[in-house]
């Protein structure tokens, strides 16, 4: 056995092939994923137990099993159901890359959910009450008020939630999709040199994981410019 | 959910892989966590760039990356080291069991060493000062008095934790342990039905997820039943 430097140069330009699909899986998923963790913690806070109480078993079930179970029952699962291939879903479940967003999306937006949830519950409750002795009505106090503050405060969570969600596209390499640890595992399984391609893949995945904490960085400095320090 | 006739042991072997590994990396993951939570907060300049470079490694990168190196590449280690001595054995490696738990528990280990280590800046520097004034030795307030008052504060995020480690178990059947993905997996090539079977798996970890969260939330209980938050 021996460390064959020349082998990380010339594989890391092979991996960075399946960044464009790692970028694609982290984006789409991150934005739906956004969307439904909106809506989800909306309806946890409504107040109404016939909203509240579908979302918190929504959560629930999709925090407490692991997204690896999920990708499995949707890319090997769902196939099987009758109604699912004669219906719209199916043009995305044929595919294993819609199968990957569905699962990445349907995970982060509950874990996501609770995090927005944490930054509402975080605002203080005496600027709402001075919004409404102010005249605002309920929505208006939520999204002048309430909104921008929440988003602040859930910042840090957020920037976490977005890093593993970068992690969790790796386990696409499961359902047969070739991002860059996909492409890694096929490097290996020709070279069976596992040290040298999955540590520049670690490199890689590094690099990745440190520009995303910056960008949050600066993102919560932009947002906290109004507080005097 | 007939089809599930003839494999509900073989789903009960799995669990019990499962709950095995869990303990496993468990234990690893507090002494990992401890150790990186020590260095972390020791004065030598060196244990604290080891243990962020550890936290920084383990925390940014995919689970599923950390677990494949660690087990092809002791394999190809082992196996170099056993060529030394007998070049006709072809391939070693070690139990998918154990390179995944140590992998497990090295990672979440990573994540617990933050939370140890701000959970021992949380304890009230007045309680150790005033253990040091009743006389009592460094060792028997650390046990006494720094471990007590630091486990309320960790238990809720060691609880979340747990709860990553038992769903990063699923991952093992990756490298090949017969754990309840594995089981699923056999399952669905012989009767073709992998909805059923994947859907056994999610609501087994959903289960064990349950008792986890409903065990650190009794403790959360009976560790805060001297403050008035847990009356």
């Amino acid at each position: 056995m021996n460390f064959d430097f020349s082998l990380i140069i010339s594989s890391i330009p092979q991996l960075l092939e399946g960044l464009g699909l790692t970028f694609q899986l982290w984006i789409f998923s991150g934005i739906f994923g956004l969307l439904l963790a909106i809506v989800l913690m909306l309806m946890r806070i409504s107040g109404k137990w016939y909203l509240s109480a579908p979302a918190m078993v929504y959560i629930y079930i999709f925090r407490g099993t692991p997204i690896l179970v999920q990708l499995f029952i949707i890319y090997h699962g769902l196939p099987q159901v009758e109604f699912i291939r004669e219906s719209f879903l199916w043009v995305v479940l044929r595919e294993p890359f819609g199968c990957g967003i569905l699962a990445l999306t349907l995970n982060t937006g509950a874990y996501v959910s609770e995090i927005l949830r944490g930054g509402v519950k975080g605002v203080p409750k005496g600027l709402g009450e001075a919004g409404a002795a102010l005249g605002l009505s309920k929505m208006h106090r939520f999204i002048y008020i309430t909104t921008p503050l929440a988003v602040r405060l859930a910042i840090p969570a957020y920037s976490n939630d977005v890093i593993s969600l970068m992690k969790s596209t790796a386990l696409v390499s499961t359902i047969t999709l070739l991002d860059m640890m996909g492409i890694a595992r096929v490097i290996v399984s020709e070279t069976y040199a596992p040290y040298e391609i999955f540590i520049s893949l670690m490199i890689i995945y590094l690099v990745i994981t440190w520009a995303t904490q910056k960008a949050f960085a600066l993102f919560e400095r932009r947002m906290s410019r109004h507080i005097i320090q | 959910m007939e089809s599930l006739t003839g494999w509900w042991d073989d789903f009960f072997w799995g669990s019990l892989v499962v709950v095995q590994v869990f303990f496993v990396s468990l234990v690893l993951m507090v002494f990992f966590g401890l150790l990186g939570s020590a260095a972390k907060l020791s004065n030598s300049k060196a244990l604290q760039k080891i243990a962020n470079g550890y936290t920084i490694v383990f925390r940014g990168t995919p689970e599923i990356l950390i677990l494949l190196l660690f087990y092809f590449g002791s394999a190809i280690t082992l196996t170099a080291i056993v060529n030394v001595f007998d070049p006709s054995i072809k391939f070693v490696d070690i139990d998918p069991f154990w390179a995944g738990s140590i992998a497990i528990g090295l990672i979440v280990g990573a994540y617990a060493t933050e939370t140890f280590r701000g959970a021992f800046l949380g304890v009230d520097p007045g309680q150790i000062e005033a253990s040091r004034a009743l006389g009592i030795s460094n060792f028997n307030t650390f046990v006494y008095i720094r471990i007590p008052a630091m486990w309320r504060l960790a238990l809720p995020p060691f609880g979340n934790h747990m709860l990553s480690l038992i769903k990063d178990t699923a991952l093992i059947s990756v490298i090949g342990l017969q754990e309840t993905m594995f089981v699923a997996e056999q399952a669905t090539a012989n009767t073709g039905e992998p909805f059923v079977m994947y859907l056994a798996v999610g609501i087994i970890y959903l289960s064990f997820s349950t008792i986890i969260t409903l065990t650190v939330m009794g403790y959360e209980k009976y560790g805060n039943k001297h403050l008035e938050v847990g009356k």
